[in-house]
């Protein structure tokens, strides 16, 4: 461990460490130029460029090579965490299906039998619909989820974290594997049905991997960045008592994007949330591949808010300890 | 940084952030580029310290003195707020010890975790736990809920786990004052075996300890460091000044400028214009 800190940036925490500057592209820059001629300053500049790349690429990936250091430690807590749940309670795991399952239910049954929606969706047939609502739920869930804990992580934790060496950026890992682990169980029980509905699932569903490792990125960004704010103060989590049911609007949960006017389609997919939400339907339920620009921008704005997220709780991993 | 100094720091400082209100914390996080809404405490300055590697250092001073801060900085729990801090190797912390304990989870359960924080891999912990567990020696109370547990055996769990962490320094922060005598001797020779193959830092009030465990001895007072080298000569000048001065709050005191800003008084002053201001 090194830690070099100046009076002025005291806030940045211990990886706050200088950036040593690219020697050898440098030299080698210096070099060309004093040598000759273009070509090998040409071939400085690429270096230089190709090197300043590489340190951004290095840059972006910091939240994952944390969780890969700590990897033993993630394993430990959410191992606990997961037996807390199904182990405190007497029928721990018949819980975590039955719940979902009732959901499911009771979704089909209002769709199927009491409520005929006038949404374009909602013709291709009622149990698709009850469908595609339930997944849209479960992972408007996951985020729900994440949102109202988030802010109260640091304080959850609190006497934890200034007791022992506990590195703090580990509990956003923790927080989301342990919601996607719960959101696998709802997801189970969702292609059961899908199976028991239509006899075969699409084979498309082999992408879902991968919708669930950036999805995964961007609940942590979120989650790093609420919890380094809700350290500092408890409005955040009231905050998000009011902001999550208006999201849950502003993400197609009950609607899907076809049944939106075409100017508004767009706005959509810029929500990350709403993104995953369609491609997900469009992997597990149609068996069709997604639009080739929503999972592109889906996989950059998940990568953009992961290192964003990060790079605030950093910032600010400092002082959280002294202010919780 | 040379090869054999476990821990090197120069002009470490630790200035605690006072805030007169919980909403100057908001303020400062979203504007503390501009206005500065804390008063600085400073409990640490200007710290010079270089630990080789398999010495023991002893760090004496009276309560407040920036003891355990000292202790915190060195385990990289807080970050200082100024200088520059080196730790080489894998680092044991016996502080406060249980405190970092779930209360719900069985002696068991919180020694994987414990010893994870410690960087131990997974197989590795479950092939130490039955030594764990026999150098506790809680009995049956291992695999119980720590609530149950009282403070001493708490405290033995957590140097259990702390002994078999395999660290190159072992920060020790007055661990054994709650075990009975037969857990301090067994403490305390685990400490001098220890001093043999690690870096071993110890805070105590327990001069005796100091005088055994110790190569050298450094007194923290007032944030900074009073006197630091051989035991004895340190140890003596501690015992002189502890007789001639009082034990009064001095050492706790702010500078006229923070204690009038954070005073119940000025919170008031401000709240009230505040309110006239929002009248007229």
């Amino acid at each position: 461990m090194s830690v070099f800190i100046n009076r002025r940036d005291g806030a940045r925490g211990s990886t706050g460490l200088p950036d040593r500057p690219d020697q050898m592209s440098d030299d080698c820059a210096k070099g060309g130029i004093a040598a000759r001629g273009k070509r090998c300053r040409n071939i400085g500049q690429l270096r230089e460029a190709v090197g300043r790349a590489a340190r951004h690429g290095k840059r972006a990936l910091a939240p994952l090579k944390v969780g890969w250091r700590h990897r033993e430690l993630i394993l430990a807590v959410l191992r606990r965490e997961l037996a807390d749940r199904f182990s405190g309670s007497v029928f721990g795991w018949v819980w975590a299906v039955i719940g979902p399952l009732i959901t499911l239910l009771i979704y089909t049954m209002t769709f199927t039998k009491a409520m005929q929606l006038p949404l374009a969706s909602a013709q291709g047939g009622t149990s698709s619909y009850a469908l595609s609502t339930f997944l849209g739920l479960i992972i408007f869930g996951l985020f729900a989820e994440l949102c109202s804990r988030a802010p109260l992580l640091m304080h959850e934790h609190a006497w934890f974290l200034k007791t022992s060496i506990f590195p703090s950026e580990i509990l956003a890992w923790t927080a989301v594997l342990r919601a996607l682990t719960y959101t696998g169980i709802s997801f189970v029980v969702l292609l059961v049905f899908e199976l028991a509905l239509n006899g075969m699932l699409p084979l498309s569903i082999l992408l879902l991997p991968f919708i669930v490792v950036f999805l995964g990125l961007f609940l942590l960004g979120v989650v790093w960045f609420l919890a380094a704010i809700g350290a500092f103060t408890r409005d955040i989590s009231y905050l998000m008592i009011t902001f999550v049911p208006l999201m849950m609007f502003a993400t197609p949960v009950f609607y899907r994007v076809a049944d939106l006017p075409a100017g508004l389609r767009m706005l959509v997919y810029a929500n990350p949330l709403g993104a995953a939400i369609e491609i997900a339907r469009a992997v597990v339920l149609d068996g069709v591949f997604p639009p080739i620009f929503a999972c592109l921008g889906f996989l950059v704005v998940s990568l953009a808010i992961c290192r964003g997220g990060y790079a605030v709780f950093e910032r600010y991993k400092g002082i959280l300890i002294d202010v919780i | 940084m040379s090869s054999d100094s476990a821990i090197r720091c120069a002009g470490l400082g630790k200035a605690y952030q006072l805030y007169a209100r919980r909403t100057d914390q908001v303020k400062q996080m979203l504007f503390g580029g501009f206005h500065r809404f804390y008063q600085e405490y400073w409990v640490l300055r200007d710290i010079d310290l270089e630990v080789e590697r398999g010495e023991s250092v002893g760090i004496i001073g009276r309560n407040g003195a920036g003891k355990t801060t000292l202790l915190r900085l060195l385990c990289g729990i807080t970050q200082p707020t100024c200088g520059e801090l080196n730790v080489a190797g894998r680092i044991a912390p016996i502080l406060a010890l249980g405190a970092a304990f779930d209360w719900e989870m069985t002696g068991r359960q919180n020694v994987l975790i414990g010893s994870a924080v410690l960087g131990l891999r997974r197989s590795e912990i479950l092939q130490r736990l039955p030594s764990i567990a026999e150098f506790a020696a809680i009995g049956p109370f291992f695999d119980q809920p720590v609530r149950l547990y009282s403070a001493g055996m708490r405290s033995r769990l957590a140097f259990a786990i702390c002994v078999h962490a395999d660290a190159d320094i072992l920060v020790v922060d007055e661990a054994l004052t709650v075990g009975d005598a037969a857990f301090r001797q067994k403490g305390l020779a685990f400490m001098e075996a220890f001093r043999s193959r690690g870096t071993l830092i110890l805070v105590s009030h327990d001069m005796e300890q100091v005088r055994a465990l110790c190569d050298r001895v450094i007194w923290v007072d007032d944030g900074g460091v009073r006197a630091s080298g051989e035991v004895a000569k340190v140890l003596r000048l501690y015992d002189d000044a502890t007789e001639c001065e009082e034990d009064d709050g001095i050492r706790f005191r702010l500078d006229a400028e923070a204690r009038a800003a954070l005073s119940p008084a000025a919170t008031n002053r401000r709240h009230k214009r505040w309110w006239t201001r929002c009248q007229s």
